[in-house]
């Protein structure tokens, strides 16, 4: 007897995916509401899904893990989906690329990112991430008439193509290493002598496959421009629900690992960690254009999160665990304003042309503005207590050198999210655009990002309930 | 006990948040503002007549006190405590922040509901900062006074404001952010070293630090403070944001802002690190008294009468800075009595100054000249904070730098000597700043034929007041020296 109940929210996910692609196809009117309507439908019931069920076995045929860990990193990735439904639909109705296929991938790609980040298989993680990646080729080359938004597509086609070369024989290295598919057997296994360079090269593959889809240096050079190409909402999708999904797998198997194997992989870490951080942060230091700027910011918040996946064998893994949402809600709120505060034909990305909009808009400037704050890590705001708790983390396994480097590039990303603050708050506007109106979806989403991101910033004791009761991650029961 | 701090701590933002709500209604926003400012001012007024004495508590000894769990996952309390210090100086902040609702009633004509929004969130910060003893929850208002000022220089600032606000924030994040690491490092070291993991002032006191560690944690806290303050060479925010804030800007920077500076140097700092803070007394004497006198001798080459009261801050706050340095309780009774002062005395010559602003809309020392004649009863006032800021025997500065002086004399005898000659200069550049205004002839033509309105009913509700506790205190200071006696030996028996 097969636990169906124990994977509904997959299932519903993927039921939805496919009803939306049935009815574009059979059905002629493709209503867009009826679209968006049925996708947030279906997010609402996965959602529902998960809190109705409870599963009585850990894992899900040796394949996802449906408890604790896994069912955390499936609501955070429900509510982003949910949260980037509500941003597009205004905004892909205006422009005319809301349909079956922005709706239905959108769950799909949802769905890849679940199984991402639930697998204890090496193949369901192999077969999530394409699912989610074959989606954001798409997504991301939604505007088909727009050069730039074909051009991220194929910049994000080729990085990907060649980080799932790398996974894939990383996968393939560490079979033939542990001699087991499995994610937890393959690194715990006993090494011989000689054996742990094989899965020690099987593991760096691996590690650069997910280097480049989570934009770690030296294989970050896609972020900016697929960001900048990519539709704000998908973008908002793309740097929010795809890394917290890939963080919550690398952080399982960093957790998985034998405390051996690990000592190998620290300095490899610090190193890129360092570089992350700095690169991301000096980058964006010198950017004109709001895109790319937080492409940049985004790859400075990974480099915290590597560095502190360094103490994952202290406390890294809880702090990791709260930021991740924390991250989340933080980007979804940048990039969610941005498609809010742009015309119709491109995305408003020049800085010079966000001056003094908080004038003509002050509630989506405001959210915009709040998000960045937090971004930078500055109370009341959720990034202040994720911030402080990446550093305690950090400082409490005693890596006192790179925490110093993190808070000086913690204090170098000030000038540059101030940056954008200064320009919507402080400076005459310049020329007049026309925006369109929000509508009442866009408004319940900013305002659920803006509340929580000051509620988890003032209350944060619940959600480090929830994460005590779910660590420590063990790989073998 | 009903909770006096958190209600005297959350009316302010309460009021912010009713400000932003009648943003379509400037008058309504600037009424209710007053009158949450005026609440507020008169609960902290009123916690005198609640006749406090000094109880040992769970968190030490405190008048008032309150202590609750806030994330425990950290050990992190909120927890409030006041004295006789931060008593005094959160009377200071709530009689400013009425004030500053005052000074902006026709200074500040745009997004009216915004600005009070975060004049009120304002009061909030600097109050948490002056009342936290837990050291999580101080850097949180640490911080959180950052974003209001922040916009409040940028928003309704002058014509370089983009530039002042942005080296305010960078300057002040890189001090704070420097100073969280060095809290964690703490939090850190304390709770493995007995297991106990907490954020609690009169816990982290006792932690044991070997040297080298203490030097740097002892750094990174000092650097904060001290940019705050500030103290030369990390001083330069200060002219700047001074100069470009609106009025009720500049008071708050001057008034609190510096304040909080010092008083975290004091209540913190200092406690929390005592042996290296000793080693590092020569260091804070000689920057105090350079302080003094750079100020000083930059102070007379300014033409903006803004900027110089701004250059005279950097002086007398140097002097706190000695007194806090000094470390005895007669020092730092005359430092702790100076920063309420100086609160008083600049913010009062920056509102003339802004009123000055507003009647001919320029600040400019080669404008003015011969105001007496136009405006007598403005000029009287100026000429009475004036003199009390260069140190009037029977003003409020004299007791201050007299107390600091005279205690820094038993043991650092060649300091005093020289704080006296820096006094002097003090001296010399306020004269010259009296003389160049009030007196002679006016310089700009078209101001010296215009007929300038001598202050309004407004204006003497603002000024009065200031001018009532600047006597209070320059004639009778004795019952605030009576109130900072406990809570300073409670400091100095730290040392022992």
């Amino acid at each position: 007897m097969i636990a169906w109940f124990s994977i509904l929210p997959h299932l519903i996910l993927a039921a939805g995916g496919f009803s939306i692609f049935c009815l574009g196809a059979f059905w002629r009117p493709r209503s867009a509401g009826v679209l968006s309507g049925l996708a947030l439908i279906a997010v609402f019931l996965a959602g529902a899904g998960v809190f109705l069920t409870t599963p009585e076995e850990p894992q899900f045929l040796g394949m996802l893990e449906v408890q604790g860990y896994g069912r955390f990193f499936t609501v955070l990735i429900i509510v982003i989906t949910g949260l980037t439904l509500l941003f597009s639909h205004q905004y892909t109705k205006i422009r005319n690329i809301a349909g079956d296929e922005f709706y239905g991938l959108i769950l799909l790609a949802a769905l890849g990112m679940i199984f991402v980040a639930d697998a204890v298989h090496w193949l369901t993680f192999f077969l999530g991430l394409e699912v989610l990646s074959i989606s954001l080729y798409v997504l991301i080359a939604m505007r088909q008439a727009d050069p730039g938004s074909n051009e991220a597509a194929v910049k994000y086609f080729i990085v990907g193509a060649v980080s799932s070369a790398f996974l894939t024989f990383g996968i393939a290295i560490i079979y033939a290493a542990a001699g087991t598919l499995s994610i937890p057997q393959s690194l715990v296994i006993d090494v011989p002598s000689g054996g742990i360079s094989l899965i020690f090269l099987g593991l760096s593959l691996l590690l650069v496959g997910i280097g480049f889809k989570i934009s770690v240096v030296p294989f970050h050079l896609w972020t900016p421009d697929v960001y900048q190409g990519a539709p704000a909402p998908v973008t908002a999708f793309l740097s929010t629900g795809s890394k917290a999904a890939l963080f919550a797998a690398l952080l399982r198997f960093a957790s998985y690992s034998s405390d051996e194997l690990w000592l190998y992989l620290t300095p490899v870490l610090w190193v890129g960690a360092v570089l992350t951080m700095g690169v991301g942060t000096i980058s964006a230091l010198a950017q004109i254009r709001v895109k790319r700027l937080l492409a940049y910011s985004s790859v400075a918040q990974m480099g915290y999160l590597l560095m502190t996946l360094l103490a994952v064998k202290q406390e890294g893994a809880s702090a990791i665990m709260f930021y991740l949402p924390v991250y989340a809600l933080m980007d979804l709120g940048a990039f969610g304003s941005v498609a809010l505060l742009s015309a119709e034909k491109a995305d408003l990305d020049a800085l010079d042309d966000y001056c003094g909009l908080a004038y003509v808009h002050p509630w989506r400037s405001a959210i915009l503005a709040i998000s960045l704050i937090s971004l930078a890590g500055l109370p009341p705001t959720a990034g202040f207590i994720g911030k402080f708790t990446l550093f305690w983390a950090v400082l409490q396994s005693r890596y006192v050198v790179i925490a110093i480097i993190g808070i000086i590039m913690a204090i170098l990303s000030i000038y540059f999210y101030f940056r954008v603050v200064v320009a919507l708050f402080m400076r005459p506007a310049e020329a007049t655009i026309s925006i369109p109106s929000v509508a009442l979806t866009d408004r319940f989403a900013g305002g659920v990002i803006l509340f929580f991101l000051l509620l988890l910033g003032l209350v944060p004791s619940p959600v480090f309930t929830i994460i005590e009761q779910i660590l420590p991650l063990r790989g073998i029961p | 006990m009903f909770p006096w701090l958190s209600l005297i701590l959350f009316l302010p933002l309460v009021g912010s948040f009713l400000a932003l709500g009648l943003w379509r209604r400037p008058l309504a926003c600037r009424w209710a503002s007053l009158l949450v400012a005026l609440v507020d001012f008169a609960l902290v007024a009123g916690l005198f007549s609640l006749n406090l004495k000094g109880q040992a508590g769970p968190t030490g000894r405190w008048l008032l006190a309150e202590d609750f769990p806030w994330i425990e996952r950290f050990g992190i309390r909120y927890s409030l405590g006041l004295d006789g210090i931060s008593l005094m100086l959160i009377l200071l902040t709530a009689f400013l922040t009425v004030l500053c609702v005052l000074v902006s009633w026709k200074q500040i004509t745009q997004r009216v509901g915004a600005f009070h929004f975060f004049l009120m969130f304002m009061e909030t910060g600097v109050l948490g900062v002056f009342l936290a003893t837990d050291l999580f929850l101080f850097y949180l208002f640490w911080e959180f006074q950052l974003i209001p000022m922040f916009f409040l220089i940028g928003m309704w600032g002058h014509e370089n404001r983009v530039y002042a606000t942005i080296k305010f924030i960078i300057y002040t994040i890189v001090g704070s952010l420097l100073m969280l690491a060095a809290l964690i490092g703490l939090y850190v070291i304390h709770g493995a070293q007995t297991g106990q993991y907490t954020f609690a002032l009169y816990q982290l006191v006792h932690t044991k630090l070997s040297p080298a560690a203490e030097i740097w944690l002892y750094a990174a806290f000092l650097l904060a403070f001290v940019i705050k303050i500030p103290l030369i060479p990390v001083h330069s925010w200060l002219p700047d944001a001074h100069t470009e804030a609106p009025t009720a800007g500049s008071v708050i920077l001057a008034g609190l802002l510096l304040k909080t500076g010092a008083y975290a140097v004091l209540r913190f700092a200092f406690p929390l690190f005592p042996s290296a803070a000793l080693v590092s007394v020569p260091l804070l004497l000689a920057l105090g008294l350079g302080g003094l006198f750079y100020a000083a001798w930059i102070a007379l080459a300014q033409r903006d009468l803004k900027r110089l009261v701004a250059y005279s801050s950097i002086a007398h706050m140097g002097l706190v800075v000695i007194g806090i340095g000094v470390w005895n309780i007669m020092t730092v009774s005359g430092a702790v009595l100076q920063m309420i002062n100086h609160g008083l005395t600049t913010s009062a010559l920056f509102i003339l100054v802004g009123m000055l602003d507003e009647r001919v809309h320029t600040r400019e020392m080669d404008n003015f000249g011969g105001l007496w004649a136009k405006m007598p009863i403005f000029s009287a006032f100026f000429l009475l904070f004036s003199m009390a800021s260069l140190g009037l025997p029977g003003l409020n500065n004299f007791v201050g730098e007299i107390l600091i002086l005279i205690g820094t004399f038993g043991k650092w005898p060649w300091v005093s000597g020289i704080g006296f000659a820096g006094l002097v200069l003090t001296v010399i550049y306020i004269l010259w700043f009296v003389q160049s205004t009030l007196f002679g002839e006016t310089r700009n033509p078209q101001i010296k034929e215009r007929h300038l309105e001598d202050i309004t009913a407004r204006e003497a509700a603002i000024l009065m007041p200031l001018a009532a506790a600047v006597l209070f205190i320059g004639l009778y200071p004795g019952p605030l020296l009576t109130l900072f006696r406990e809570p300073i030996q409670g400091l100095m028996a730290l040392f022992k």
